[in-house]
């Protein structure tokens, strides 16, 4: 299986993400429960993109290790960047982020998370989830 | 219906329409809706149950409507689907929450523990400090001619009024008895305390039977704290009560004072001084899996019942 590039301009673009990664999900055997939360994951990512950088993509491949087997997606943007990152990561920073939604969520659904952000030089969040 | 607001009676109308559509073969697009409305929900101060009702009023439509030649399992599933979507921003929001309120636990741990050090910092090492500055002091007034000799006097009273204030500061802080000697004399010297500053007379009797592990010590002299804060000052109280009670499985702490009382009720959904003094009560004793009882009337005063679980 190799890499979905989902391109995010309008907001039906969230939809094909979500779409490819359920696909991709459901294909290396997450449960409906992980998948849904995968979606979700997806959903927050895009919307992050058309809200704060107007364009980006969402990237997701399988990942393959000796001993477990999971999904990595990668949201790419060449928006504004984040100023602080840290703080974009605290609750109460947003009204979606005093409800633990947005990025916070994010960090929450999936196992892993890494984000790369600066000023003028666009967002990279990069999540991992590993099949149960 | 005329609980229902405007925002919950928009988003039936549209779950409906929503579930319909993916029964229809919506897809992606019409869970997208569904997750789309879930976040909606969350934003708009719904409940879980909320959403729950509105998915049950969405099925039930959709099954009197049913035009139904589709297969039953598939279309369960499809609901089903649906249902999780729309149910996933909760999730988010269910963890979110969890972790902060593991979050708030461990600093709140963290916090008692600097008091503890600052406490003892304060009654040991700075009492012992000026003790030395005495002696020093009373060494010089000897070598000195008796007018000076007397102004070092003055300075040494100013060493004691400082002494005796670090001494209560520390006490308030947290009391080292309670670390030495356990919950029962720091209560005792607590009362004491109160007595000598309010005038209220205070009984504390009863036992723990033996030490109580460190959270719970803390928990209950806190709590006592406040509800005697409270009795001596809110409530006017002539005479105030403390008793402990080990259970086989618990400990039982109860205040009673000869107060003017308090609406409970009112207490609650007010967020005054007071009132936050009986939100932080509350708290430490969920936080211990205890349960809180409160009985308060202008005619018998007040009585705060506090019991908490002992593991075996």
């Amino acid at each position: 299986m190799d890499e979905t590039r989902v391109p995010i301009l309008v907001d039906i673009d969230i939809v094909a993400a979500r779409q490819n990664g359920r696909a991709l999900a459901a294909q290396l055997g997450f449960s409906q429960t992980d998948s849904t939360l995968i979606a979700t994951a997806i959903s927050e990512l895009a919307r992050n993109i058309i809200l704060y950088a107007k364009q980006g993509e969402i990237i997701m491949k399988p990942l393959n290790h000796s001993e477990r087997c999971g999904i990595v997606v990668v949201a790419h943007d060449d928006g504004p960047g984040i100023l602080d990152v840290a703080r974009a990561m605290q609750m109460g920073y947003s009204t979606s982020g005093s409800l633990g939604l947005g990025l916070p969520g994010v960090n929450r659904l999936m196992d892993e998370f890494a984000i790369d952000s600066r000023p003028g030089s666009g967002t990279t969040v990069t999540v991992k989830k590993w099949r149960r | 219906m005329s609980s229902m607001s405007e925002a919950e009676r928009q988003l039936r109308l549209l779950y409906a329409q929503a579930l319909q559509e993916h029964l229809a073969g919506g897809g992606e697009a019409t869970l997208r809706r569904a997750y789309e409305l879930g976040r909606k929900a969350v934003a708009d101060g719904l409940g879980v149950l909320d959403l729950a009702a509105v998915y049950t009023g969405a099925a039930a439509a959709s099954m009197r409507n049913a035009d139904s030649d589709g297969n039953a399992v598939e279309k369960a599933e499809a609901m089903h689907g649906f249902l999780i979507e729309s149910l996933s921003p909760f999730e988010i929001t269910h963890r979110s929450f969890r972790e902060a309120n593991a979050a708030l636990y461990r600093l709140n741990e963290i916090l008692e523990e600097e008091t503890k050090r600052i406490a003892h910092m304060l009654h040991d090492d700075a009492t012992q400090l000026l003790a030395a500055v005495h002696i020093a002091l009373a060494d010089l007034a000897s070598e000195l001619p008796s007018d000076l000799g007397n102004r070092i006097q003055e300075i040494r009273g100013h060493l004691d009024q400082i002494e005796a204030q670090l001494r209560d500061l520390s006490h308030d802080l947290r009391p080292t008895l309670l670390d030495d000697l356990g919950l029962l004399p720091a209560l005792e010297f607590l009362a004491e305390g109160i007595t000598k500053r309010t005038g209220v007379a205070i009984v504390v009797e009863g036992s723990t039977d033996g030490r109580l592990p460190p959270s719970i010590e803390t928990a209950l002299y806190r709590i006592v704290q406040e509800g005697l804060v409270n009795a001596t000052r809110h409530a006017r109280a002539g005479r105030a009560m403390v008793q402990v009670t080990r259970g086989p499985r618990s400990i039982r702490c109860a205040v009673r004072d000869n107060g003017i009382g308090f609406d409970v009720q009112a207490t609650q959904t007010d967020k005054n001084r007071h009132s936050l003094g009986l939100v932080a009560i509350r708290e430490r004793v969920n936080a211990l899996g205890g349960a809180l009882q409160i009985n308060s009337s202008a005619q018998r005063g007040t009585e705060l019942l506090v019991t908490i679980p002992l593991e075996d």
